[in-house]
């Protein structure tokens, strides 16, 4: 009986010891995404994406001879989850956090991070997320601010609108967007005749259509997510409101199309390009591994941004020679020549946003595809 | 006029939708006394159930005849599943405290939506265009063939329901049985086959509202049934839970209601009118809209 006892301890004794030691020799990278929910495509796209970079960096030795282990979070979506999602992953010890999809998760989580010095990557787009002055936090993707200087001068300069709609639901990446966008088209004195706000997956967004058929719009500009603009653009069709549909970034998901149906040709996405149409080498070997791995194509542009992020932090890492993360996020704001990524250049400003970015205006055609209708 | 006319025909698609379900509700109550809280999630059910039956038994057909076999199987599978149900969860509980029964429903509401999620996954899932993109334009009101489907399937549904109840003899036996289910027994009826039977009726209905849904809305997703199953609840005690005239009226009233705040007031505000609107009706008037005020026995 003793016997057993000491055998147990000393098993017990051993694996933890093992554990110990594998705990000091792996480099742990969380990953907080909507792997269930609205975005769970979006969510699990960034989990896959992570996994991929995460197996391909150890497969040639890691990380300054560690390998990376991923522990994902998933966020469903919602600020409440994203709030746990970051204190699970900080208690877990990791040393960055890829993800969230949406600002409003990625906001949540933010100052959780910040207090633990865990560096934080988000392809969130509110400009919100890099006025806090959280020097943990990097934007891998570009802010609204910019994007709605893009759409606006699109709509007033460019296809001369006479009378538009901002349309978008309550989060803080859709609100943020549609109110630069609407104060954008304002500054270059075009004509917002409505500014309306629907509720993120209740589905029925005819009433709301049917008051803005009576304002007789020229162009609808949705700012707002995929798994909403699809359904919304068909029931504005289905309306026989004939203003033509422009989807602000995150409607950019093949989901937009078959939500939308026949409804969906005809309509415009606003974005940067997309992951098919990226030209670098390094682009095409990941998306190729990409669809290897997981047989499909990344669900969007936004999972490579985060890897692209993903991927900045570890150069940073291997350049210092070392895992402090005050000196990554240094070493990246101050970098002489940007470093390659798979969505382009990739360098930082010192309030943490990415530095560049163009847009294009992509037409959906009748079989579901892009054209590009307009490159910045 | 127009837009008034408009969130007429919207709310009356959406209205007849909360009716199907709301019906769901209101004949299990009837009978049972039980608010089946997996009612929501059968609905949702169903809509991937469609999905999968249109996929992989249909190879993807679109035809008229295919739409409706696809309606059927839906039907039948929900049927089954609706009984099978009863039988798990509340059979056992027939004589239990009606607080256990709640929760028993509670956690079959969970046990089907996680289901749903394992089976089909988390995503979105993307319902196929079965009714061709047909609208009609009535001097600025736009009706979509697919509504007038809804609206006129879900009247028919209803109609059928009502005289079955009202004029069948099996529908005196489920009237009784909602009476007084001792009695009723005491009569020759059987009650536990009246029981599956509402299971059935109320399962059948429920699908045809979640394919509806599928199609009117595209987008299925595993947790959609908990949002549905409210609305229908609220409609079914709007109209007086447990009475299947009352179920239809208050769906019918509940989507209107909707279309007209989100139209006229703001959308933001539909969810919470509704549930200002729920507990005005349990102030004013606690038995619903048709509910008849039953003595209370001193």
């Amino acid at each position: 009986m003793k016997r057993t006892l000491r055998n147990i301890l000393l098993t017990l004794c051993a694996i933890s010891l093992m554990a110990g030691l594998s705990w000091a020799e792996t480099l742990k990278v969380g990953v907080q995404a909507p792997i269930t929910g609205s975005y769970a495509n979006e969510g699990q796209g960034i989990e896959n994406g992570v996994r991929l970079l995460a197996a391909q960096v150890n497969a040639k030795g890691g990380v300054l001879g560690q390998q990376i282990e991923v522990i994902a979070c998933d966020d469903q979506g919602t600020a409440m989850a994203a709030a746990i999602c970051a204190k699970d992953l900080v208690n877990k010890g990791v040393k960055m956090v890829i993800g969230s999809y949406t600002s409003t998760c990625a906001e949540a989580a933010q100052k959780t991070y910040f207090n633990a010095g865990v560096l934080q990557t988000s392809d969130g787009t509110a400009d919100s997320l890099t006025e806090k002055g959280y020097w943990t936090f990097l934007r891998n993707s570009f802010p609204n601010s910019a994007e709605a200087e893009f759409a606006a001068e699109y709509l007033v300069n460019v296809k001369k609108y006479q009378r538009i709609v901002v349309i978008s639901d309550f989060s803080t990446y859709a609100d943020g967007l549609a109110n630069a966008t609407e104060a954008a088209i304002k500054a270059k004195g075009g004509n917002v005749v409505s500014r309306d706000k629907i509720k993120a997956d209740s589905q029925n967004f005819t009433p709301v259509l049917t008051n803005i058929k009576s304002k007789n719009p020229d162009a609808i500009f949705f700012a707002g997510y995929y798994s909403d603009g699809g359904q919304l653009r068909a029931q504005q069709v289905a309306l026989g409101i004939k203003a033509d549909f422009y989807g602000g970034d995150a409607n950019d998901n093949p989901d937009f199309v078959k939500l939308a149906g026949s409804a969906a040709q005809g309509a415009f996405i606003i974005n940067v390009p997309e992951p098919a149409a990226l030209p670098t080498p390094i682009a095409k070997n990941f998306i190729a591994d990409y669809q290897t791995k997981y047989g499909e194509m990344p669900p969007s542009i936004w999972g490579l941004m985060n890897i692209d992020g993903m991927r900045a932090i570890i150069h940073a890492y291997e350049q210092n020679g070392n895992f402090d993360n005050k000196k990554a996020v240094e070493y990246l704001q101050n970098m002489s020549a940007p470093l390659e990524g798979i969505t382009g250049s990739i360098a930082f400003a010192k309030d943490g946003n990415r530095i560049g970015g163009a847009y294009v205006v992509k037409r959906i055609q009748a079989d579901g595809s892009y054209a590009n209708e307009y490159v910045q | 006029m127009d837009i008034f006319l408009q969130q007429l025909a919207n709310g009356l698609t959406i209205g007849s939708m909360f009716a199907l379900v709301a019906l769901g509700y209101t004949m299990v109550y009837g009978v049972m006394k039980l608010i089946n809280f997996a009612h929501g999630d059968m609905v949702a059910a169903s809509a991937f159930v469609g999905l999968t039956i249109y996929t992989q038994v249909m190879g993807q057909a679109t035809s008229l005849l295919a739409v409706i076999v696809i309606f059927l199987l839906t039907a039948l599978t929900m049927a089954c599943v609706g009984v099978i149900l009863e039988r798990l969860a509340y059979r056992p509980l027939r004589n239990a405290p009606r607080l256990s029964a709640v929760v028993s429903a509670l956690g079959a509401s969970l046990v089907i939506q996680n289901g749903i999620m394992l089976v089909w996954g988390p995503r979105m899932r993307i319902f196929p265009e079965l009714v061709p993109q047909v609208y009609w334009d009535f001097n600025g009101v736009v009706i979509s063939m697919i509504q007038v489907i809804i609206l006129v399937l879900s009247l028919v549904l209803m109609l059928a329901l009502y005289l079955f109840v009202e004029k069948t003899r099996v529908g005196a036996a489920v009237r009784a049985a909602s009476i007084d289910q001792d009695a009723a027994r005491l009569m020759g009826i059987n009650v536990n086959s009246i029981i599956a039977l509402i299971f059935i009726i109320g399962s059948s209905l429920g699908a045809v509202g979640g394919l509806f849904i599928g199609l009117y809305y595209r987008g299925i997703t595993f947790n959609m049934g908990w949002q549905y199953g409210l609305y229908a609840f609220i409609a079914a005690i709007l109209g007086g839970i447990g009475n299947i005239p009352g179920a239809m009226i208050g769906g019918m009233l509940l989507g209107l209601f909707n279309a007209f705040i989100a139209g006229y007031v703001s959308s933001t505000w539909a969810d919470a009118f509704t549930f200002i609107l729920l507990i005005l009706i349990l102030i004013v008037r606690p038995t619903g809209i048709l509910g008849e005020r039953v003595a209370e026995k001193v």
